[in-house]
């Protein structure tokens, strides 16, 4: 028996697409040979499937329970969702935050509208593949994929309403109605999901705690997916809503975020030092995502000091439920060593007092 | 005034100076070379007499288009970053990393005290400035943004890792300003990502520049400016190279709510599409320029640097820079003469 049964391991989001040996560089040979015309798009498709496959076998190797598909399909976090509306058109490159990448910047030219998937495509490859890996010992029926999606505030935060020639304004030049417009989107794409069996889906908004004059419209932009949430919930079926902002110190938001309609939420422990100090006084009303482990520097951090930090924080949050993970996704560090990484969230289980050897 | 410290310097520049703003495409015996020499298949020689090769067919390109201050093209770099970090002690590489798209580099590890042995980019710079009387900027990356596109694994916080490397980058600026050079561009893209550390990357660039008999450049791109802005004036150097076109001159607007006080390269051409920008959007752009920019503060140029186009490409966006500037110059002159 775990020192804590409360605690998952789980993966924050992204996976590196390559690896530096040959073999682990094929997605990245094909696009070159997609862009040359040598190979087509059905090459491209099999040659991500295999990588996805990959990535989520060594989430669970590494010791997961919560895992997702390594984001490997996506191009940024931005372009990915919004590059799937109709009236939404893709332009120009802007710094995503300070991760030394890139997005590309989606422009409102009307109301955007849905034709497909965003993510219940890839949701539902993830949770096959995942499926036909050998199940390790102890972990039946304890493996889960958790869906990733951008939220409402971040893809509309980065987007533009489209600018007139004659410098007026056109359609959604209004943050708060892009947010809208995207939230609306969401929420049915939440819906599908549940409908495909996610019972967990995690949304990001990194920039809600970076542009704080904007938590209104953040918060408003949330209402869609609780009500999206709470029609599915209805009927006894099981979702919860993982909200997970990182790349800026969330301690002055601390108290607004865990008192969001949201079931969890995930916190970026690297910005602020004394953030385990203060959820050890505070405490949560709700299960938190414990970014814990940095997961954005090649430093690998020691396990026994990481467990005396959850020691600390995990009798305070209610139920004693945690998720502990990276402080990002992982494609911001070299292959070998966001494995590492992962394998050092097991260690770091291990290290619980009372946990196993 | 900047202008005056160009001819204080012995720099006679024009109306508009054209430039680029450091790395233009490794032309394919290069590309090829680069890539046998990294399965060891042939002596470092022979790629080293390439890269010259391809510096003095840049060099030619630049003065046949008749830029005004000229780059070497960083024939011999790959990453801006890696480069230095891979000939500076406490660096360690680690594996690839994406950068966007189909993009990876080797980011590099600060794994111990970062130091400074000798000059990393002095011979380029010599090499690139014999080959014309024009002159050749310098090339350095600053110490916030290696700072900040590096893992560290050595130093307690930020603030002491950019400073140690502010010590190391000065020592190169120092060296460069020896040899003979007079306009040092100091790259900074990472200056907008975390607004609150603002003060960080000048403190750095402030010991970086101090008391050096330089014109100093610095360039920075795809950022929130709106963010730092007018804080980011502070920064001690002359000019601002700045992505414009790629943001559809959005920045402008800033500069009307507070004057931009500092001399500027503007951003005419978008490095990122495979097209050329027509001659009238270039223009255009120039004319948004001159409607807050004193002209004399105007210097022409692409977004970014050129290594991700093909060389007919690189070409032809330089050429529309070139062709631009000149076609204002001219129009200044008509003027001052009527």
């Amino acid at each position: 028996m775990s020192a804590a049964p409360g605690l998952y391991l789980s993966s924050t989001g992204s996976y590196p697409r390559i690896g530096d040996s040959p073999e682990l560089q094929l997605l990245r040979r094909t696009i070159v040979a997609l862009d040359r015309g040598d190979r087509s798009t059905a090459d491209l498709l099999d040659v991500q499937n295999d990588v996805t496959r990959f990535v989520i076998a060594e989430q669970v190797k590494a010791g997961l329970d919560v895992v997702t598909d390594g984001l490997i399909r996506w191009y940024d976090p931005i372009s990915h969702s919004a590059g799937k509306l109709d009236n939404i058109q893709i332009k120009g490159l802007v710094r995503f935050f300070d991760t030394n990448t890139y997005f590309r910047q989606p422009v409102f030219t009307g109301t955007p509208l849905k034709r497909g998937h965003l993510a219940a495509g890839d949701y539902s490859f993830a949770r096959n593949a995942l499926g036909h890996l050998p199940t390790p010992a102890g972990k039946a029926g304890k493996l889960s994929i958790k869906p990733v999606l951008t939220g409402p505030y971040t893809l509309a935060k980065f987007s533009l309403g489209e600018q007139h020639a004659n410098g007026s304004s056109g359609p959604f030049a209004a943050l708060e109605d892009r947010a809208q417009a995207y939230s609306e989107i969401l929420a049915l794409e939440i819906e599908t999901l549940a409908q495909l069996g996610a019972e967990l889906i995690q949304v990001d908004e990194p920039a809600a705690i970076k542009y704080p004059n904007d938590w209104a419209i953040f918060e408003a932009s949330l209402a869609p997916l609780i009500k999206a949430r709470d029609n599915f919930t209805k009927s006894g079926r099981k979702l919860e809503l993982a909200l997970y902002v990182y790349f800026h110190d969330c301690a002055p938001f601390y108290e607004k975020l865990v008192a969001l309609p949201v079931d969890i939420v995930g916190l970026d422990f690297t910005y602020y030092p004394k953030l385990v100090d203060m959820i050890a006084a505070k405490g949560s009303p709700k299960a938190l995502g414990l970014g814990l482990v940095d997961g954005r520097n090649t430093r690998l951090e020691d396990p026994a000091h990481i467990a005396r930090q959850i020691e600390r924080i995990l009798p305070k949050i209610k139920g004693e439920r945690a998720f502990l993970g990276t402080s990002s996704g992982l494609e911001y560090l070299p292959r070998d060593r966001a494995f590492a990484k992962l394998e050092l969230l097991s260690k770091v289980r291990s290290e619980l007092k009372g946990g196993r050897p | 005034m900047s202008r005056e410290k160009l001819e204080k310097l012995g720099l006679k520049l024009p109306l508009f100076p054209t430039t680029s703003v450091g790395s233009f495409p490794k032309p394919d015996y290069l590309v090829r070379a680069r890539s046998e020499f990294t399965k060891g298949q042939i002596p470092e020689k022979d790629l080293h007499d390439l890269e010259r090769k391809a510096t003095a067919f840049w060099i030619e390109q630049q003065e046949k288009l008749g830029l005004d201050v000229l780059v070497d093209g960083e024939m011999y770099r790959g990453d801006m970053v890696a480069y230095f970090a891979e000939r500076l002690p406490g660096f360690a590489t680690s594996g690839l990393v994406r950068s966007y798209g189909n993009r990876y580099y080797h980011k590099p590890v600060i794994a111990g005290e970062v130091g400074w042995r000798g000059p990393v980019t002095v011979d380029w710079w010599k090499y690139a400035q014999s080959l014309t009387k024009k002159p050749v900027k310098g090339m350095l990356t600053g110490a916030y943004t290696i700072m900040d596109w590096s893992f560290n694994e050595f130093y307690p916080d930020r603030r002491a890792t950019a400073f140690a490397l502010a010590k190391v980058i000065r020592q190169e600026v120092e060296a460069l300003i020896a040899a003979g050079c007079r306009i040092i561009q100091i790259d900074e893209p990472a200056l907008s990502v975390r607004p609150e550390e603002l003060p960080i990357a000048i403190e750095a660039m402030e010991f970086t520049t101090k008391g050096q008999d330089a014109y100093f450049i610095t360039h920075a791109c795809y950022g929130e400016f709106e963010n730092i802005y007018p804080g980011m004036l502070d920064l001690a150097v002359d000019n601002f190279d700045l992505e414009m076109s790629n943001r559809d001159l959005d920045l402008l607007e800033l500069f009307r709510r507070h004057p931009f006080t500092k001399d500027i390269s503007f951003g005419v051409v978008d490095v990122h599409s495979h097209t050329n920008d027509s001659a009238g959007a270039v223009r255009e752009r120039v004319e948004q320029a001159l409607t807050i920019l004193p002209k004399e503060r105007v210097w022409v140029d692409p977004d970014c640097g050129l290594k991700t186009r093909t060389v007919e490409e690189a070409v032809e966006k330089l050429r529309s820079c070139v062709t631009a500037a000149k076609s204002f110059r001219n129009a200044s002159a008509t003027e001052k003469k009527s």
